[in-house]
């Protein structure tokens, strides 16, 4: 309890499935403000009363925006720092769409599909990353990426969701190496298959009972919004693997860099 | 109303039209005219050469406020004209200081009263409640959403102020500077707009420090020649956190150099340092006009852009440099055909 005490955090679709509930246990943990995004406005209305019973005192900015839309993503910024005062310390670039169901193969992959969701998935966390890193960079921050397997494995019809996913692990990469002077560390999470309305979308023939919960999944973020994370930066975590995916050498990297 | 130290002929070809990014060169690669205090020696460079003009220890501060898209468009209600709001100053008893442009024939003479209720679209409406004393160009409006509701009205409703000289529409992102946080100005805090983050941390490397203040800036013009020539004073409030405060006394105990990026950090620094001997965390509202006569306590160097014949600006400028060396080298800079105003070229005084 109590980990995230006084921290600002940002949440892209936070209206259902994993970026409700991190925001919900983000709450949980004393977080001091959070920004919740979503296309409507009332689904995250919901967000909010529930985050209110859990934690009465939580500052919540509500923003409705449509991250397909670039000016979206400057307003987004802007009345989360007009919110919080100028301070943000947690981005977590959570939203994403799947894009058509039934999933097409590329072959068959409509452009205007494939360009929203390449603009939603990866455009959209770039930009969001930019315009949040100055409330950051002075006094240090974290940002969180959302990806998935679908960006380590080509799959069939996994088509422009697969690309932007491993469009954002490479990002992400990129962005953890520019900013290695400085105290924003960026890492990104694959929270494994989960029950949520994309995941049934997207595999309608399966059984979804025999996927985590978003609930299971979210220890691995509050450990990075967290200060317990300083230092660490650079890496991919798998929320649903045995120390969380990482090797045992990086796991002594990462609590040698906490030391220093 | 104040008398400009000098004034000097700008022709029309020397205003920045594009940003640099439009004009094939990058952000960081606009020139630099750089003018040394002790000496008056000019040196005329390229901005991401900064570095060799300063040194280990001194401290870069900036005004990181961000820019609204404060241009907002809306109609009266009833059969009345419609308008364009620039937001100019947000009061503390949270209502706004706005320009109001009548869209058609003369900007002011379309019956602008009180108690007039335009609506933007949206969710927003704002209602006139009296003209500004200070700057009757100005009417204070209620708008009928506040906090970071209004700043999310703001940013889906409106558009940058932009000014005649510019050759397009230009978006929001080309009036933020790359290091904007907290929105609030009406117009960009432009003399940091050259900054690049790759240019910032190799600043970092060489030992140079940085700091961050928030000074929300107003309108730099009333659309009015008479009342822009008068450089009525606006009143600006300014934000000074702890992190900021502490490196700027710090600097000022070691005697390090202490380089505004802008003449809104002149403003707030200075202002603040006449109410404490220290710089103190906090927010508080200035009106110092700074001229010739000014001592400077806090500021050592200024990093500003070209400014117009008689600015309010240049008379800022003389508290550093006396007027001839100013004059002399605004000269040299329309001769070698610098350019002005928020896309343009670039002056450090150190």
């Amino acid at each position: 309890m109590n980990r995230l005490t006084g921290k600002h955090i940002l949440i892209t679709g936070a209206s259902r499935g994993l970026g409700r509930q991190l925001a919900i246990d983000f709450a949980r943990e004393g977080a001091t403000a959070i920004s919740i995004t979503a296309r409507r406005a009332d689904d995250l209305t919901e967000v909010r009363d529930r985050i209110l019973e859990v934690s009465p005192a939580t500052r919540m900015a509500l923003i409705a925006a449509n991250l397909a839309n670039q000016d979206d993503i400057e307003r987004i910024v802007a009345a989360t720092l007009s919110e919080f005062g100028g301070r943000l310390d947690v981005l977590v670039n959570n939203a994403s769409v799947l894009g058509p169901t039934p999933m097409p193969f590329l072959l068959d992959y409509p452009l205007e599909d494939f360009r929203d969701v390449v603009n939603i998935n990866l455009i959209a966390p770039f930009l969001l990353i930019k315009k949040a890193l100055p409330a950051m960079i002075e006094s240090g921050g974290s940002i969180i990426n959302v990806t998935s397997d679908a960006g380590q494995n080509g799959y069939p019809g996994w088509g422009a969701y697969g690309i932007s996913k491993f469009g954002i692990e490479g990002m992400s990469e990129t962005w953890a190496a520019e900013l290695e002077e400085s105290d924003v560390r960026v890492n990104w999470v694959d929270p494994g298959e989960m029950n949520t309305k994309m995941h049934r979308d997207a595999e309608p023939d399966e059984d979804p009972s025999q996927w985590a919960d978003p609930e299971d999944v979210t220890e691995v973020f509050v450990y990075l919004a967290s200060d317990e994370s300083k230092g660490v930066s650079g890496k991919r975590f798998q929320a649903q693997e045995e120390n969380w995916g990482l090797e045992e050498s990086e796991e002594g990297d990462s609590k040698n860099k906490e030391q220093n | 109303m104040i008398s400009a130290p000098f004034t000097f002929n700008l022709p029309p070809e020397l205003s920045a039209k594009e940003p640099p990014e439009r004009r094939g060169i990058g952000r960081d690669q606009v020139r630099l005219l750089v003018i040394d205090r002790q000496t008056g020696k000019r040196t005329h460079t390229r901005f991401d050469r900064i570095g060799e003009f300063l040194q280990a220890g001194d401290l870069l501060v900036f005004n990181s406020s961000r820019t609204l898209p404060a241009a907002l468009k809306g109609c009266a209600a009833k059969s009345a004209p419609c308008i364009e709001a620039r937001l100019a100053e947000h009061l503390p008893d949270d209502s706004w200081l706005v320009l109001l442009l009548c869209q058609n024939g003369d900007p002011f003479a379309c019956g602008l009263r009180r108690g007039m209720k335009i609506n933007f679209g949206g969710d927003l409406t704002g209602i006139v409640i009296e003209r500004d004393e200070r700057i009757p160009r100005l009417w204070q409006m209620r708008f009928s959403k506040s906090g970071a509701e209004f700043v999310d009205e703001v940013y889906r409703l409106g558009q940058p102020v932009r000014y005649e000289y510019v050759s397009a529409p230009w978006d929001l992102d080309y009036y933020q500077t790359v290091y904007a946080q907290e929105p609030g100005s009406a117009e960009m805090p432009s003399a940091g707009r050259a900054f690049t983050w790759k240019l910032l941390f190799d600043l970092k490397r060489r030992g140079i420090e940085t700091a961050y203040i928030v000074l929300h800036t107003g309108l730099s013009s009333y659309m009015d020649d008479d009342l822009d020539a008068q450089h009525p004073a606006s009143e600006e409030e300014y934000f000074i956190g702890e992190a900021a405060a502490a490196k700027i006394n710090r600097s000022r105990e070691q005697k390090r150099r202490i380089i505004a990026v802008g003449t809104t950090v002149v403003r707030a620094l200075e202002s603040a340092a006449i109410e404490n001997a220290e710089i103190s965390a906090g927010h508080a509202y200035t009106k110092l006009r700074i001229t010739e006569n000014h001592q400077l306590k806090v500021v050592d160097s200024l990093l500003t852009g070209m400014h117009e014949p008689e600015a309010s600006h240049l008379d800022l400028l003389t508290a550093f440099l006396p007027p001839e060396q100013i004059r002399e080298a605004y000269e040299e800079a329309v001769r070698m055909k610098y350019l002005w105003h928020e896309f343009g070229d670039l002056n450090l005084v150190i």
